[in-house]
């Protein structure tokens, strides 16, 4: 029996695709809905999922803002960063003795009320650092930053967050700002990373920064660590829950746990799950549907395909392509208005840093590819079984 | 020494049943018959007498619940449903009565459907199949879709797709039926120049009594049988 030759075999199915895409497009209406409806969702998912993420990060922001230290030492009750619950001086002193600690200084990070100048108050996160190392301290402008506040009552500030202090866009350097009756001067812009609250965040020296708040027992909010050079921070972290009795987290599990407090406290997941959900729903719906329908009112061509002699391989390979070919564009689409999204989001401080992870734009690629070729392939099934004498039947 | 028999397509107590809900319908009830080469032989009868079903069994698209299917010195019921469909794709050209052309492809894509499903290179069987279109008085039309031409035009694009891999049998089912009368004399006439090629035979079921005359052959079914094989001397001289 004859067979076909390699090349030639090749060729049959890149000319079927080549068919296959014509059909495809000589129907604009189905053509047009599928690539707009796949990128509609793919949009609905990259972007909300993005945006989902850049959330979560926000409760990870003010640990992954301090890029110096590799432990946070703090009360065993606290869940996140935000989440001040203070400590002992001493327990400073007891970090530092335990066997493998390079150094450990102290962090402070609380609530706190501003009063500008001109009669403004707005709430903002004090955080203070310690005073020689200025551990602590966002990295960007670090160097200006320690500069600025190392003279008395000098506070850096969050410069993204300016406007929510004084609405009015001034320069707010060389400002003064009254905090619990103490006088304040901004001397210095830092960047710091959004946080859950979106408050801005305020860094003076430790010192400084206990000093204006208001009288309590223990002011210190964490310890922040270094481990000796060969010695593994999470094991450091066991050893000094174990001398000290206090939770030691290493930087990324102390992030996670920001990220974990947001998912199991808060009605995100919910809400950009069920986005999410609706953006694949919606591909699903439409990319099944329209395939389906796109097949069902070619039937009786396919019929006489099958009939003048094209494999069933040779139609499944024409409506695979078709739908890859609507999902490559309509992703591209999607990924692109998402990606569009984010770079002109990123003049918004509600969306600074937000960005599609490799995950999910990977994922959503995926995502989509399953989609549109499980689609494809429940509506190619009818005419894989369609008998070709159908063609015949009037 | 190959001996080429002289029918391109024989049958030979051949059985078709449908089952329909928990009962079986004999549609064909052992026919036997054969399609010659050179010549254009029309399988008429009424409704529902199964000339639709011979021609489906004949061309492979349907397969016998019984009996035997020739064609080309090949048994079409020993082939796997593989080599069957490539046999179809090489072997036979198919003309159907709504036409089947797929709207999305011009005149001279359609026509080139067989060779391109074949592996033929996509620019050598749009030129064969051109040839084919100038052939048939369509070279003007290549780069227009269907819906642009008459019935007769695209039932001559059809007729174009069935011959452009030049195949050894063709089968056309009703191929008149949706013409007016000029029409469907003009594409009788490329068929029947078709099937002046001795190499090549030429099937059609038809209703159409006007034209008879362009057969060779008339085989005649009734309720699944053959009930007269030959050109009546009824019938107008072939033109």
């Amino acid at each position: 029996m004859v067979s076909l030759g390699t090349q030639s075999g090749q060729r049959s199915y890149l000319g079927m695709i080549g068919i296959a895409l014509k059909m495809l497009m000589g129907d604009p209406v189905k053509y047009f809905g599928l690539v707009f409806g796949i990128g509609f969702s793919t949009l609905l998912m990259s972007q909300q999922a993005s945006i989902f993420v850049g959330l979560l990060t926000w409760g990870a922001n003010p640990v992954l803002d301090v890029r110096q230290a590799q432990i946070w030492v703090m009360d065993p009750r606290v869940k996140q960063p935000d989440q001040g619950q203070p400590i002992s001086d001493q327990s400073l002193y007891r970090v530092r003795s335990v066997d493998g600690v390079a150094w450990a200084v102290p962090y402070a990070r609380s609530a706190a009320t501003v009063k500008t100048m001109q009669g403004n108050i707005a709430a903002v996160t004090l955080v203070g650092v310690d005073n020689q190392s200025m551990v602590g301290l966002p990295e960007e402008n670090l160097t200006n930053s320690m500069a600025a506040i190392r003279g008395r009552n000098a506070a850096i500030l969050d410069g993204n967050t300016t406007h929510l202090i004084w609405a009015d866009g001034r320069d707010p350097i060389g400002e003064a700002v009254e905090i619990n009756d103490n006088r304040i001067v901004v001397t210095g812009l830092t960047s710091s990373l959004t946080n859950f609250s979106g408050l801005p965040t305020l860094y003076m020296k430790y010192s400084d920064a206990i000093a204006i708040t208001p009288p309590e027992r223990n002011k210190l909010s964490f310890v922040l660590v270094e481990a000796k050079p060969g010695i593994e921070p999470e094991a450091l972290a066991k050893r000094i829950t174990e001398v000290t009795g206090l939770k030691a987290l290493t930087r990324q599990q102390f992030a996670a746990a920001g990220t974990q407090f947001i998912i199991e406290n808060t009605g995100i997941p919910i809400s950009f799950g069920a986005a999410i959900g609706l953006g694949i729903l919606v591909a699903v719906v439409i990319t099944a549907l329209t395939l389906a329908m796109f097949v069902a009112e070619n039937l009786k061509n396919f019929g006489a395909l099958k009939a003048i002699g094209v494999t069933n391989r040779q139609i499944l390979v024409m409506v695979l392509s078709q739908a890859l070919l609507v999902g490559f564009i309509g992703y591209g689409i999607g990924i692109g208005g998402t990606a569009a999204f984010l770079y002109f989001g990123q003049a918004d401080p509600s969306l600074r840093g937000f960005k599609a992870l490799g995950e999910i734009v990977g994922g959503s690629a995926l995502l989509v590819m399953v989609i549109v070729l499980g689609s494809a392939y429940v509506s190619v099934r009818k005419v894989l079984k369609l008998d070709p004498a159908i063609v015949f039947r009037g | 020494m190959t001996l080429i028999s002289p029918q391109a397509a024989v049958i030979d107590q051949v059985i078709k049943e449908f089952p329909s809900g928990n009962d079986v319908i004999r549609v064909l009830h052992g026919i036997s018959l054969g399609i010659d080469y050179g010549k254009m032989t029309m399988l008429v009868g009424p409704s529902g007498c199964g000339k639709t079903t011979v021609l489906s069994i004949l061309s492979g698209t349907l397969s016998a619940t019984s009996g035997t299917v020739t064609v080309m010195n090949e048994r079409l019921d020993r082939l796997k449903n593989d080599d069957l469909v490539r046999f179809r794709r090489r072997k036979i050209g198919f003309i159907f009565q709504q036409y089947n052309l797929i709207p999305t492809l011009n005149v001279a894509e359609n026509a080139a459907i067989p060779l391109i499903s074949d592996g033929v290179a996509w620019e050598d069987a749009l030129a064969q199949s051109g040839r084919m279109l100038d052939h048939l008085g369509l070279g003007p039309h290549k780069a227009k879709f269907p819906r642009q031409l008459s019935g007769g035009q695209q039932q001559r694009v059809a007729i174009a797709r069935a011959l452009s891999h030049n195949p050894a049998l063709v089968v056309c089912d009703e191929p008149t039926a949706a013409l007016d009368a000029a029409s469907g004399q003009a594409v009788m006439a490329l068929l029947d120049e078709a099937a002046y090629d001795p190499n090549r035979a030429v099937l059609v079921v038809t209703h159409d009594d006007r034209i008879f005359s362009f057969a060779d052959r008339i085989i005649r079914m009734e309720d699944g049988r053959v009930i007269d094989d030959g050109l009546t001397q009824s019938l107008p001289q072939k033109v």
